[in-house]
């Protein structure tokens, strides 16, 4: 095989845009018959908005399809065919995986794929890695706990695919996980980007080994959007003296963006397997230009166990014009997921998302990578309070630092904030799902 | 990339998801043959979406 074939698939990645779009149409019109045809949940739906598959015609149209919330699938779920309810598409006997949500905003959703769909995360991950420069030569480590969630399974099964060898390593504790990857000098890993860094910090502080001499060659991200946030970004390269790569995806959605080897501070749309469109987050109203943020709509193109059209990501995008210098056709999002339409909120009638803070703590050399924001009503004011922890050589300079990411915060944000510095190492440290942003107001209200 | 090459790729594939089709259908009470012969046609079915034209 030649090794130098820089896409996992020359012929879709390339394709001219005009021939990509047509693809997209006929998927889209085979995905709607195949959940009306198939889905209980998705006739109803599909009925109620007095709309049939035929009436697909063209990409105009596609906005004529309901979306789905996450909030419509859970009354439909835990009933029969169980615990699937009426959006299965398959016979029970074909559903090969179970995965579910993490349940991070109410009861997981569960999500049954076949042995096909699997293969189709499996190559929709193999897109992405390809991507990124991994290559059958490669040996890959997954210091993660993969278990109900699908996070690192396709993955996994991507690098497989691929011909890497591929070392899973989950239920090791971080310090064992830092001596496996010593000892089998892996070239590539995968974890979450609040993982990548808690690692190097307890290979450095509490191993005496510096990470950046361990041989790791590359990373992907996952699970959060800080592999594409620039400070953080920076820190987890130096730290590991790796190129650092951010992935987008969801269980109920797939593996659906990727940032390719040229690094364009953007992720691609891996547009053959996906339909993404941009909603402005007042309006609704489609955003088709780059350069304005907007809620993505998404469907995958080919799943077929348990559809997903038209869904609410609530993941906020911003679609740039850029030609990526790596070829591929794939339109860009530029800096990747920038935040949740749950997270974004206006403080003091300020649009903030919890990404820019995390930008400027880890721009600042003196704060550890741990930080966390508490929103708050002060009587009808809100409030800010930002915990940050200062490193150990950094505590004798905790005035001017403070001063610093206060003056800094204020010119990204527009923001103050009451900046609350703690001992290193008192901070919550996080595997997944890092949960640094809390608001309060919410419950107040 | 030269659609010819898609094209003559597509038609391989569709013999081979055709035989294996074949074997799924022969090989009901067989289930070594049969389990391993579904996982072919899960990916000539991949083979197929990587080679679609639109």
């Amino acid at each position: 095989m030649n090794k130098e074939v820089p896409y996992w698939n020359p012929y879709l990645e390339t394709l001219p845009r005009e021939s990509l779009e047509k693809l997209q149409v006929k998927k889209f019109k085979r995905i709607v018959k195949w959940a009306y045809d198939n889905s209980k949940f998705h006739k109803a739906l599909y009925d109620g908005a007095g709309l049939s598959p035929e009436d697909i015609r063209s990409m105009e149209d596609v906005n004529r399809v309901p979306k789905v919330e996450k909030s419509m699938m859970r009354p439909i779920q835990r009933k029969d065919p169980f615990p699937y309810g009426d959006a299965l598409c398959v016979p029970l006997d074909e559903v090969t995986e179970f995965r579910q949500t993490s349940g991070t905003t109410g009861n997981p959703i569960y999500q049954p794929d076949t042995w096909r769909d699997w293969e189709w995360w499996s190559e929709c991950w193999s897109t992405l890695l390809w991507a990124q420069g991994y290559r059958p030569h490669d040996r890959v480590f997954i210091p993660f706990g993969y278990n109900i969630f699908v996070a690192f399974w396709a993955g996994h099964y991507a690098c497989e695919k691929i011909g890497c060898e591929t070392v899973p390593g989950g239920v090791l504790d971080t310090k064992a996980r830092i001596l496996k990857i010593e000892e089998l000098k892996p070239t590539a890993m995968m974890a979450t980007p609040t993982y990548v860094l808690g690692m190097a910090d307890t290979a450095r502080d509490k191993m005496g080994i510096d990470p950046a001499g361990l041989g790791i060659k590359r990373i992907t991200c996952a699970g959060e959007p800080g592999a594409l946030v620039p400070a953080t970004k920076k820190r987890m390269e130096e730290s590991w003296k790796a190129k650092v790569f951010d992935h987008a995806g969801a269980t109920e959605i797939g593996a659906w963006g990727f940032e390719c080897e040229a690094q364009p501070g953007a992720l691609h749309i891996n547009e053959a397997m996906f339909l993404t469109q941009v909603e402005d987050l007042e309006t609704g109203q489609l955003v088709t230009e780059s350069g304005r943020r907007g809620k993505l709509v998404i469907t995958a193109l080919d799943r077929i166990g348990q559809p997903c059209v038209r869904f609410d990501s609530k993941d906020i995008v911003e679609f740039s014009d850029r030609q990526c210098e790596c070829g591929r056709t794939y339109r860009l999002v530029k800096g990747g997921v920038i935040g949740r339409a749950d997270d974004i909120t206006k403080v003091k009638g300020v649009l903030l998302a919890p990404s820019a803070i995390e930008d400027v703590v880890r721009s600042i050399r003196g704060f550890s990578d741990e930080y966390e924001v508490v929103v708050e009503k002060k009587g009808d004011v809100d409030h800010i309070s930002l915990k940050v922890e200062l490193t150990e050589e950094a505590a004798s300079n905790a005035a001017e630092l403070k001063a610093k990411l206060q003056t800094e915060l204020r010119l990204k944000t527009n923001l103050g904030y009451e900046i609350q510095i703690h001992p290193y190492g008192s901070l919550p440290r996080y595997e997944v799902k890092a949960r640094r942003f809390k608001d309060l107001r919410k419950k107040e209200g | 990339m030269d659609r010819q090459i898609i094209r003559e790729l597509s038609l391989n594939v569709d013999q081979l998801h055709k035989l294996t089709e074949d074997l799924c259908q022969k090989s009901e009470d067989f289930p070594a043959v049969n389990r391993n012969a579904k996982r072919i046609l899960a990916a000539t079915e991949l083979l197929r979406l990587n080679l679609e034209e639109s």
